[in-house]
């Protein structure tokens, strides 16, 4: 089947949903001025690594990642797929913490934190239980019926803004690209490399054209720009740098006297958490499918099982502080699953071209 | 049959658990036991803060206004007590007007507004006002002139309403902003209670740092929103020759640095109507005095704002790719206080109203 709409609004949600709290912080955290500096890298890194991953999965006949990395050998896969499992694992009780800790802090004041955990969690497992063919439509749905909303919000965005924060261009620490090894661009990374991984585990049940896909990222790279520069040009950076969702504090100077609801940013929320929500259930379904590699195992209840272990997980952090620390422990395995998973992709994919055309008998373990 | 209630067994199990959470009932209050007050004035005597709260009590007929006022040594705590003390919960969500005692100002508003934007109690969208006069006495006066109406102070401030080019606007992120910022000061309203009217205008009050430091005319606030283009139909009074209404203005502003010193040249293109005149002046010289009254005043006020190193036309903005960080830090202190400004007005009298201009 080709699904290319499904695909690219699964891949452009999954990704909106992480830009617009933490990424924007970061940015502004890692260097003083020329903020697009790091944004272009970070995105390049990103074209580049999605470009090299998408190359891979095409030599390798559209067969899906945990297959292609099964080609290296049983063994050598385990030991390659393992940390990509901790890495989702990881990203899962982050994103579920933190995101639960965001809905705290912005509507449910007096609501339990293990509670807004278990939903966001609850949500997800479910949704994923349900499998890979009815997530992606629950997310191209999702995405249409958000996508209003967000445009609205992101335009009316600017209209605090005062251009002459977009100077100076650049300075001499973001020019030098001394920001590159700082915490703060690594940990921004996070938006970036948490959400392409998805489309080795769609094939070969879901098709589609990777030339397309690659050219829809071109659609996020404003998107990152707008959730770093509008509260850059609404604030300035030395009062963007104190807030710790800069984003939704410049959108909350809006003032939009013909509209009946006070506060646009609360239906932004809304949709970003509802992104979220459909990026947890596709992060857990990735771990389901790598556990179901090893192990054999009922995928329901397993998913079940593995929402509870990772509810618990997530409320063994003790305070934000924790949170930061283990975004930035994460950074080790967020830097093998850009560089080192696409890389091996492609040199199995053209190990795979090569033994089909050459010797026509071979064949690829399954 | 048995298939399908398998299949939906687990989508019921899970919206049985997720339907409480959904809610979010946990201490959930209903509107009505909720009390949202409109205004807050706020005060700090001998290191005690004084809160007052208007809080609206809709009721049969008229709306009632309730004051309640409590002392404490945070914010948060005062609110507290006042929930305490009263029948429902005091939310500041719906607060539109924060209201400085101008002593208190005077020493530094800089931890209630962190404060302010930190708990995201109230919206950063509330207007931030200085208060002339003890606020208990301005409270106390508008309740007594204006029963049953507890949006006169809303009202004051709303651009739609009562709001008029001779106030300065300004907002508790903008205040925040200003705190932090190397190159942009704020003004603020300066208020009191009125005798004829509910609230009297007192021109406005120039913030560096979270402290009001110089006040402003009336005149002279105008004429920082037409610098900074928010001047939609202001009077300006010529001489005693005639008024000119603003019908719209247009700013070109160039920076540079002359022998270490930052130059501003501004040219201020201004669009005006006349409406009113006395005695017979022509339009040359309405034009003409109209262009040295606002040098004069503009320079008067930068004298004064240099004196107090508050930047509060935002100049420094100007000078960002002209300085690097480090100097523009220094920007109030080291490069604001040398700044000279070369303004230019240039009036254009688009219209005479109804009449004809005098003929010559």
């Amino acid at each position: 089947m080709v699904k290319n709409a499904q695909v690219i609004s699964m891949y452009w949600l999954t990704h909106i949903g992480l830009i617009f709290f933490l990424y924007p912080a970061d940015i502004i955290e890692s260097t003083g001025a020329g903020h697009w500096i790091p944004i272009l890298v970070g995105y390049s890194i990103h074209v580049v690594v999605l470009y090299v991953y998408l190359k891979g999965l095409r030599l390798a006949d559209g067969h899906s990642l945990p297959d292609i990395l099964a080609m290296a050998g049983r063994h050598a896969a385990a030991v390659l797929l393992a940390p990509v499992f901790i890495y989702l694992t990881l990203v899962l009780i982050i994103t579920a913490r933190a995101y639960g800790e965001i809905i705290n802090l912005l509507y449910l004041e007096n609501t339990p934190l293990w509670a807004t955990i278990a939903l966001l969690l609850g949500i997800a497992a479910y949704v994923a239980s349900l499998g890979l063919e009815s997530m992606m439509r629950t997310g191209l749905l999702l995405f249409g019926l958000c996508l209003p909303f967000a445009v609205f919000v992101l335009a009316s965005s600017f209209q605090n803004a005062d251009w002459h924060y977009f100077l100076p261009v650049m300075d001499e620490r973001s020019s030098s690209f001394s920001f590159l090894t700082a915490q703060p661009f690594l940990k921004s990374l996070f938006a970036f490399g948490g959400g392409f991984l998805f489309l080795g585990f769609v094939q070969p049940r879901l098709h589609y054209h990777h030339r397309k896909l690659l050219l829809s990222s071109l659609v996020l790279l404003p998107l990152f720009l707008i959730s770093v520069y509008v509260p850059i040009l609404t604030f300035g950076q030395n009062t963007a740098s104190t807030f710790l969702f800069p984003f939704l504090m410049a959108t909350d100077t809006v003032d939009i006297d013909y509209l009946i609801f006070e506060r646009t940013t609360l239906f932004f929320m809304l949709s970003m958490i509802v992104f979220v929500i459909i990026f947890l259930a596709l992060v857990l379904w990735k771990t389901t499918i790598i556990a179901g590699r090893f192990a054999k195992i009922p995928i329901k209840p397993f998913t079940a099982v593995w929402a509870l272990v990772l509810w618990l997980a997530s409320l063994q952090l003790k305070d934000w502080q924790n949170v930061e620390e283990l975004l930035g422990w994460n950074t080790y395995f967020r830097l093998y699953i850009m560089f080192v998973i696409p890389f091996i992709t492609l040199a199995l994919g053209y190990r795979h071209a090569r033994s089909k055309r050459g010797d026509q008998t071979y064949e690829s373990p399954s | 049959m048995n298939h399908l209630l398998r299949r939906l067994f687990p989508a019921i199990a899970i919206w049985l658990i997720i339907l409480p959470t959904l809610s979010g009932c946990w201490d959930n209050k209903d509107i009505n036991h909720r009390a949202l007050p409109i205004a807050m004035g706020i005060a700090k005597r001998e290191g005690i803060y004084v809160v007052i709260l208007q809080i609206p009590e809709p009721g049969l007929g008229a709306t009632k206004i309730r004051i309640v006022q409590q002392t404490g040594t945070t914010i948060n705590e005062i609110v507290d007590r006042m929930s305490k003390n009263m029948e429902s919960q005091v939310d500041l969500l719906h607060l539109k007007v924060v209201l400085f005692e101008a002593s208190f100002a005077e020493v530094g508003v800089h931890d209630i507004v962190e404060t302010f934007m930190r708990a995201h109690a109230l919206s950063p969208n509330t207007m931030a006002a200085i208060c002339d006069e003890p606020i208990d006495t301005f409270f106390h006066n508008i309740e007594f002139y204006n029963k049953n109406n507890g949006t006169v102070l809303i009202n004051f401030f709303e651009k739609n309403a009562g709001w008029n080019p001779h106030i300065a606007a300004d907002r508790i992120w903008e205040l925040y902003r200003s705190m932090r910022s190397y190159t942009r000061d704020t003004v603020v309203p300066i208020i009191r209670s009125g005798k004829g009217t509910v609230i009297e205008s007192r021109g406005s009050a120039v913030i560096r740092n979270g402290r009001f430091v110089e006040r402003l005319s009336s005149d002279e606030t105008l004429l920082i929103n037409v610098f900074n283009g928010i001047s939609a139909r202001g009077k300006i009074e010529v001489m005693d020759h005639a008024t000119v209404q603003i019908i719209g203005t247009s700013i070109r502003r160039r920076s540079f640095i002359q022998n270490g010193r930052p130059i501003l040249t501004v040219s201020v293109t201004l669009k005006g109507s006349l409406v009113e005149t006395r005695g017979q002046p022509t339009i040359d010289q309405i034009k003409k005095e109209i262009d040295e009254q606002l040098t004069v005043r503009f320079e008067g006020m930068l004298r004064k704002l240099q004196k107090e190193n508050a930047d509060i036309l935002g100049t420094g903005q100007l000078f960002r790719t002209k300085y690097n960080r480090v100097e523009l830090s220094h920007w109030r202190t080291d490069y604001f206080p040398q700044l000279r400004i070369d303004i230019k007005f240039n009036s254009i009298i688009q219209n005479t109203g109804n009449l004809k201009a005098q003929a010559q």
